[in-house]
């Protein structure tokens, strides 16, 4: 066995880097050099040792402190006694608001376009903003009035008709740790586009997952866009309005998973959530009850 | 070209644009994300203050700061590492405030390289409450790194974004604090009788 040596410069430049060693946050090869050195070195491994009883210790004194629950309970009194408070500023921020999207409009489309943290490649924004998954982030994510206690089943159930109230089941199994708050078919004014849309509340964030039928359209991009398939369903992506919108395809439909979680996220339960419900509107499709969710022929 | 629209779809509110930017943020969501953080800020406040009344009125603080701005929090991101920089920019503000009070106390810190030849064993055995009195006797900023380091285990990175220090700074101020915190729990060690060489067998082969 090496000699331990705590005079040799080797031994110098290992403790240097040990700490960040412990936290693992060397470069891999600076990381790998520590770990071969601790090998052989027997005074550095000491060291470790020494270090990493050192934090170890500290961080159980620290949590050994009991918070006290009268203060956490004492903070959440004065958090409600605030919240009127805090509705007045957003009252006011929404008035704030309401001017800048009439500024938008003012400037249409191509406004609205600079307006877009367009991160995904700009064809692939545009359509997913011309199938009007753009109006649903206005609409369900920044500014729905979701309701406080979800709808009860019965009367999402009957929102959603025969057709597509098989799929609240999917989506309720395939998003963990998401409630469905309310669920319907809606349409933006002036367009003859239908949408299945059900909101969701969980992770502390509203979650929406839009499904609206293809006609004819395509995601430009194709396979090229692809960020991810999930059991051969290929996922789509798009960061719109600061939003995530992960989006995949059926035979006759486009389905959207938008959320303001971060873009993993989002992918992630695009990617749940794709293969049912994607088999689920297959095997609906051959239902003579479909209801038509494209646009109307006769507008 | 686009559909230039902001339409909206047939079930929303009557208002037509009446929360177009800010979200609905509701208070139970902010208490689902934000609250499980009370222990660890209340645990650092109580570390970083100087006696318990002012940890409660700092994370107190931090809470009411924190939904304030909760709309500008984006769901998804690191909500602890949220909270923990409104903690520090609430402390730094009261430390302001504490410096006109007293005269903080001065420190000499050991300005060597970080060769550890002079760096004690850490005691196998050492109470919860020695550790805790070596921590209160480093300087504050000692302490900061140390606490966000090695309980909070934040990256370098992210303690440098919560101090605003360059990484630089955050990593020699660790080494250092490392460095006194040795120093300090020798000493108590020694008061008890303990040393570290009793564990520490080579330590005499390696000095």
């Amino acid at each position: 066995m090496k000699a331990p040596n705590f005079e040799s410069e080797r031994c110098q430049r290992i403790g240097q880097n040990l700490d960040a060693y412990l936290r693992g946050e060397l470069p891999a090869e600076a990381q790998s050099q520590v770990r071969h050195h601790l090998e052989t070195c027997e005074a550095c491994k000491r060291e470790l040792e020494v270090r990493t009883r050192l934090r170890k210790a500290v961080r159980l004194a620290v949590e050994s402190q009991i918070a006290p629950d009268e203060l956490r309970l004492s903070i959440q009194r004065r958090l409600r006694q605030m919240q009127p408070e805090q509705e007045r500023v957003r009252f006011r921020q929404g008035l704030v608001a309401a001017l800048v999207a009439g500024l938008c409009l003012l400037l249409g489309a191509v406004g609205i376009r600079q307006l877009l943290q367009v991160q995904q490649g700009r064809r692939l924004v545009e359509g997913v903003l011309a199938l009007g998954v753009s109006d649903h982030i206005q609409c369900a994510i920044k500014g729905h009035n979701y309701p406080e206690v979800a709808n009860p089943p019965d009367q999402l159930r009957e929102k959603l008709g025969p057709q597509y109230s098989g799929l609240l089941a999917v989506v309720q199994q395939h998003l963990p740790g998401f409630e469905i708050l309310e669920a319907h078919i809606c349409s933006i004014p002036g367009s003859p586009r239908k949408y299945i849309h059900f909101i969701t509340r969980g992770r502390g964030t509203i979650l929406s997952v839009i499904l609206t039928r293809r006609e004819g359209e395509h995601l430009p991009g194709g396979g090229e866009s692809n960020s991810g398939a999930s059991a051969g369903v290929r996922l789509f992506e798009a960061h719109l309005q600061g939003m995530n919108a992960a989006g995949f395809e059926s035979k006759g439909y486009w389905g959207f998973v938008v959320s303001d979680l971060n873009r993993d996220a989002t992918l992630q339960i695009a990617r749940e959530l794709a293969p049912p419900l994607k088999s689920s509107l297959e095997a609906g499709e051959e239902s003579p009850a479909r209801l038509n969710l494209g646009a109307d022929p006769s507008s | 070209m686009l559909p230039s629209r902001f339409g909206r779809c047939e079930c929303r509110l009557p208002l037509e644009m009446d929360l177009f930017f800010h979200p609905q943020v509701r208070l139970q969501d902010f208490e689902a994300v934000a609250m499980p953080h009370f222990p660890d800020l209340y645990r650092t406040s109580r570390i970083l203050a100087r006696d318990p009344a002012e940890a409660e009125d700092l994370v107190q603080d931090v809470f009411l700061e924190a939904w304030k701005s909760f709309h500008r929090f984006q769901a998804g991101t690191n909500c602890r590492a949220w909270l923990f920089k409104i903690l520090f920019h609430r402390l730094h503000h009261f430390r302001r405030r504490w410096a006109k009070a007293a005269k903080v106390e001065q420190f000499s810190h050991p300005e060597d390289g970080d060769s550890f030849v002079a760096e004690p064993p850490v005691p196998q055995e050492i109470r919860d409450e020695d550790v805790l009195m070596a921590l209160e006797r480093l300087p504050i900023e000692f302490r900061e790194v140390v606490l966000l380091a090695d309980v909070q285990e934040f990256s370098y990175k992210e303690i440098a974004e919560t101090l605003k220090l360059p990484m630089g700074t955050v990593m020699s101020r660790l080494s250092r604090a490392r460095r006194l915190l040795r120093q300090q729990l020798a000493g108590v060690a020694s008061s008890y009788g303990i040393t570290g060489a009793e564990h520490q067998p080579s330590q005499d082969e390696s000095a």
